[in-house]
């Protein structure tokens, strides 16, 4: 029957498909602006070669691929002890008055423009290492990894708070009562039980570490080169396509829209193992 | 809700989405008599014609109120690509077409001429460099300056992305490539001319290349083999690192776009606007806006 009921419910469908197919449509739109160096240069190539001369007829991605990894890796050693010391001090250890203005700080951290920090990363940061250091330039992983983890901390920070909570306090209850002082119960009890929720919110923190482009172009240099050291300049992915994106044509866009699609399967890969990680567990 | 605040409702919904309708339709009409100029115009390319596309859509607009002219970047790859599909009426390169570009049926309108010049930081204190010298300092073989008169101090080579006609020119005339060289070893990578001129002020020891329009007190340019990167030097050939700046069209220039590159190519616009950063038109002997008596 056709009332108000099914209207809704139908409309709503297509909103939700629409979802889907914008997926669909942006793999599909990537893939062919891409198929044409993926079908000159193949696939190893671009994945197991550094070298990349597009005049050459080179592609040779093995460069960025790196910088992702080694940017993320990064961020993520230095975001994930931040975000997980302020989760666990805000919901098991602070008391009400503090963890408001704390909790509304993280908030306000995730708003922060990410253009804005970078800018801030590039006028200050990079002087500073560059000073501190020694070093020639300044620019590089250390000034890229300190960017991404003040960026993906509000976010692995919100979410991991939420794990925290969803464990019973029954069991914080049934710990201390047996004797455990709050360090053993927060580390043997409570985050154990919230360890899958702590993975989600890691791996999200990951997800943006990846595709984070402006901020880290602004201080990786950037520059063509596997990185030295932690401060010599590199390229990731993002950094290179919208280093490039801007005046390239012919096979060259090609290419970079095939790393555009590298970077669209690992973001991808990491979503889906977000579900792998929590489908059998208790508290998903 | 009841029947009559319902009809209310859809009323007001219908004439607002009427009205929204004829104002588009009447923003997208644009009169064709050459009295009153009107009509969109769009142009995209070179970020070295950018600022000078820029200025004189400024003035164009003023002089001509009911015109809407919108200039963009993107490089001049883009620009040339864009102007061949149709994207833009008119496509700024800072760069000559290259083989596969010369059957798009694009017509080459020069409007300015401009030279490149290489710039270091101001920490560095070299103001000569020989070509072999510049050559090796870009290609990587030299990686102190203290190799060619410099302080003791590693160099950090600044360069465009791998598409820019800047980098083009500067490639094909200091490192002998055919079109691009490869990029230099751990060279800092900048895409446009704004932010090479800050990464090379902001970076001790850097050296990069510059359109001569962006320097400014925060960099220094350099002379190449004792001569200097003026207008007089490139335009009596001096000084090898020069080109023109072109706006293409698809076919002959019609319309708005004609009226918008005659204004360009008018002497007072060459030798008032242009002139600042670039060599006037009027000074090119043999040019469309040349004035060849008075041009000196």
């Amino acid at each position: 029957m056709i009332d108000r009921e099914w209207i809704v419910k139908k409309t709503l469908f297509v909103f939700a498909m629409i979802a889907v197919l914008g997926i669909l449509l942006i793999v599909v739109l990537v893939t062919q602006q891409a198929a044409p160096s993926i079908a000159k240069a193949g696939p190893l190539q671009m994945l197991f070669s550094s070298n990349w001369n597009p005049q050459a007829g080179h592609y040779g991605m093995l460069i960025f691929i790196a910088g992702t990894f080694l940017t993320m890796l990064g961020g993520l050693l230095i975001g994930v002890p931040l975000a997980l010391g302020t989760a666990i001090y805000l919901t098991q250890m602070s008391s009400k008055r503090i963890a408001g203005p704390v909790s509304r700080a993280v908030e306000i951290m995730a708003g922060i423009p990410s253009i804005v920090i970078g800018w801030l990363g590039l006028t200050m940061l990079v002087p500073v290492i560059r000073k501190v250091l020694g070093t020639n330039q300044g620019y590089g992983l250390l000034a890229a990894s300190l960017v991404l983890g003040v960026m993906i901390m509000p976010t692995i920070t919100a979410i991991a708070k939420d794990a925290l909570d969803a464990v019973p306090v029954a069991y914080k209850q049934a710990s201390i009562g047996l004797g455990a002082t709050r360090w053993q119960t927060i580390r043997r009890v409570i985050l154990p039980a919230a360890r899958n929720g702590i993975i989600v919110a890691v791996i999200l923190g990951m997800g943006r570490a990846i595709g984070e482009t402006v901020a880290v172009a602004m201080v990786l240099g950037p520059s063509t080169a596997f990185p030295k050291s932690l401060t010599t300049p590199t390229h990731t992915l993002t950094t290179k396509i919208v280093m490039e994106i801007g005046e390239s044509t012919g096979l060259q866009r090609s290419a970079l829209f095939a790393m555009a699609l590298l970077l669209l399967l690992i973001a991808m890969a990491l979503i889906l193992s977000v579900r792998l990680v929590t489908r059998n567990k208790e508290f998903a | 809700m009841n029947r009559r605040s319902k009809i209310g409702i859809t009323a007001t919904g219908l004439v607002l989405v009427g009205l929204l309708a004829m104002s588009l339709a009447l923003a997208g009409c644009g009169s064709t008599s050459a009295k009153s100029l009107s009509g969109k115009l769009t142009l995209s390319g070179s970020t070295t014609v950018l600022p000078l596309a820029q200025e004189a859509a400024d003035m164009f607009m003023t002089d001509n109120p009911k015109t809407n002219v919108t200039v963009q970047g993107g490089g001049s790859s883009v620009g040339v690509t864009q102007v061949s599909q149709g994207v833009v009426n008119i496509g700024n390169s800072s760069r000559d077409l290259n083989d596969t570009e010369k059957n798009l049926g694009l017509v080459d309108h020069q409007v300015a001429y401009d030279v490149i010049a290489i710039i270091v930081n101001p920490s560095v204190g070299i103001t000569n460099l020989t070509s072999d010298q510049a050559k090796a300092i870009f290609s990587g073989t030299v990686k102190n300056w203290n190799q060619v008169g410099g302080p003791n101090a590693p160099i950090t080579v600044v360069i465009r992305d791998s598409s820019s006609g800047t980098r083009e020119i500067f490639d094909q005339k200091v490192l002998g490539a055919a079109k691009t060289a490869p990029d230099a070893p751990g060279a800092i990578e900048t895409n446009s001319n704004g932010i090479m001129r800050q990464t090379v002020a902001s970076t001790p020891n850097s050296a990069g290349y510059i359109s001569l329009g962006y320097i400014d007190k925060t960099v220094k340019s350099v002379s190449l083999n004792g001569v200097q990167p003026t207008l007089a030097n490139g335009l009596n050939k001096t000084y090898p690192l020069a080109r023109y700046l072109h706006m293409f069209t698809k076919g002959e220039a019609t319309g708005l776009a004609k009226s918008y590159i005659d204004f360009v190519l008018t002497p007072n616009f060459q030798n008032v606007v242009v002139a600042k950063d670039y060599v006037p038109m009027t000074k090119i002997p043999g040019s469309a806006s040349s004035t060849t008596p008075t041009g000196k």
